[in-house]
């Protein structure tokens, strides 16, 4: 379609795509989550900052 | 100084909630009761300091190595010099009173049968029709009267009935689609009026930037409201075309992606998975089947504490005890 071929001109591309049948996922986003469920494993197992113990 | 839940004393149990000032003053008594468990120190602003120093080196810091999105303005200048055949198409629907937005519903018309409903609820026709618009004299006759545009053309349409005026844009609108590659310069001759003229007219205004500007028509120097241009620029296939290629739409999880490789909206992934079920992304009314199974999922959280079975969750999975592993440990 010549319009389609027009308009992926005039802006960026679409970036990088990633599909498993009918899942289909922005690179971008997929960091994002993997960084998201990483740092909750994180925080999960890292002990606390130890800090002062009071009285 | 606070204190955190590791210290926390052994209290008595509380009396049974039974209600009225006796209940209260006990539990004013709890309250105001003094400390004796153990304290450590628990400082709010240094936590507060280095929350936000980290976050904003790494937004910096990430901005700085990535950058932001930043795609080039699409608007009618670009629509009718990027795509002109499918801008005069458009123009004859808006004229014809068929394109999406003269046919949308509330709160763009009155058209009947048109909104989404779900048994009795009818949540669409509730806004009313708050901002009206004519598509035929919104989008063309008033813009080119206001750029003192195809004059002549523009008295032949007002000398019309609306069935003629409706006649002349449809019956152009068709030609213009059997035409080869939809070019207006193409189509059988026929009854088309002033239509082919008046619609030339809009796209050379387009084309050299004025229509934005006698659309949006706020009369200041600054224009705010874009609601017109973009239902404009929607009803074409030009605009629709730029959101499929960047997987912005609704069956391409577009609620949650951003142009390019940039990261998008990625918490909105549940709202935009029901579009993805076939069963429910292919219903008439699937915004709205979408808003109530959100909605009906969010009153299930807000009432998880009385919903047996999934208030005993934490127990089954002990998430917490993880978390706060060092005074389950010494308990």
């Amino acid at each position: 379609m010549s319009d389609m071929a027009a308009a992926v001109g005039d802006i960026g591309p679409a970036g990088t795509f990633l599909s498993w049948g009918m899942f289909s996922i922005q690179l971008g986003n997929l960091i994002v989550i993997i960084t998201m469920l990483v740092v909750f494993a994180l925080v999960l197992v890292l002990p606390f900052p130890g800090g002062r113990r009071g009285r | 100084m606070s204190r955190t839940i590791e210290d926390r004393p052994t209290v008595p149990p509380a009396a049974p909630s039974k209600g009225g000032p006796v209940a209260a003053r006990r539990r004013a008594l709890l309250a105001g009761r003094q400390w004796k468990g153990k304290e450590r120190e628990y400082d709010l602003f240094k936590e507060l300091t280095v929350g936000v120093i980290v976050v904003g080196v790494l937004v910096v810091g990430v901005a700085a190595i990535a950058g932001s999105p930043d795609e080039p303005t699409i608007n009618l200048q670009s629509w009718g010099n990027a795509s002109p055949f499918d801008f005069v198409a458009t123009a004859s629907t808006e004229l014809g009173k068929t394109s999406s937005t003269a046919t949308y519903g509330p709160p763009y018309s009155t058209t009947t049968d048109a909104t989404q409903t779900l048994g009795p609820i009818d949540l669409q026709s509730l806004s009313g029709r708050r901002i009206p618009i004519d598509t035929a004299a919104d989008f063309v006759t008033t813009p080119l009267r206001k750029l003192h545009s195809e004059i002549p053309a523009l008295a032949t349409w007002d000398a019309a009935d609306s069935t003629q005026q409706a006649k002349w844009a449809n019956s152009y609108a068709d030609a213009i689609g059997k035409a080869p590659q939809g070019d207006p310069a193409k189509v059988k001759s026929g009854s088309y009026g002033p239509v082919p003229a008046m619609t030339a007219g809009l796209l050379a205004e387009a084309q050299r930037g004025a229509l934005d500007g006698a659309i949006q028509g706020e009369g200041g120097i600054f224009n705010t409201d874009y609601t017109r241009t973009i239902l404009f620029l929607g009803d074409g296939s030009y605009f629709p075309d730029l959101a499929t290629a960047q997987h912005l739409t609704g069956d391409q999880w577009g609620m949650m992606n951003e142009t390019g490789n940039f990261p998008g909206q990625s918490w909105l992934w549940l709202f935009s998975f029901w579009y993805q079920v076939p069963a429910i992304g292919g219903l008439a009314n699937a915004d709205l089947v979408v808003v109530g199974l959100m909605g009906l999922l969010t009153v299930l959280l807000a009432l998880v504490p009385f919903i047996p079975g999934l208030r005993s969750l934490p127990r089954l999975i002990p998430l917490h005890k993880l978390i706060w592993r060092d005074y389950y440990r010494r308990r």
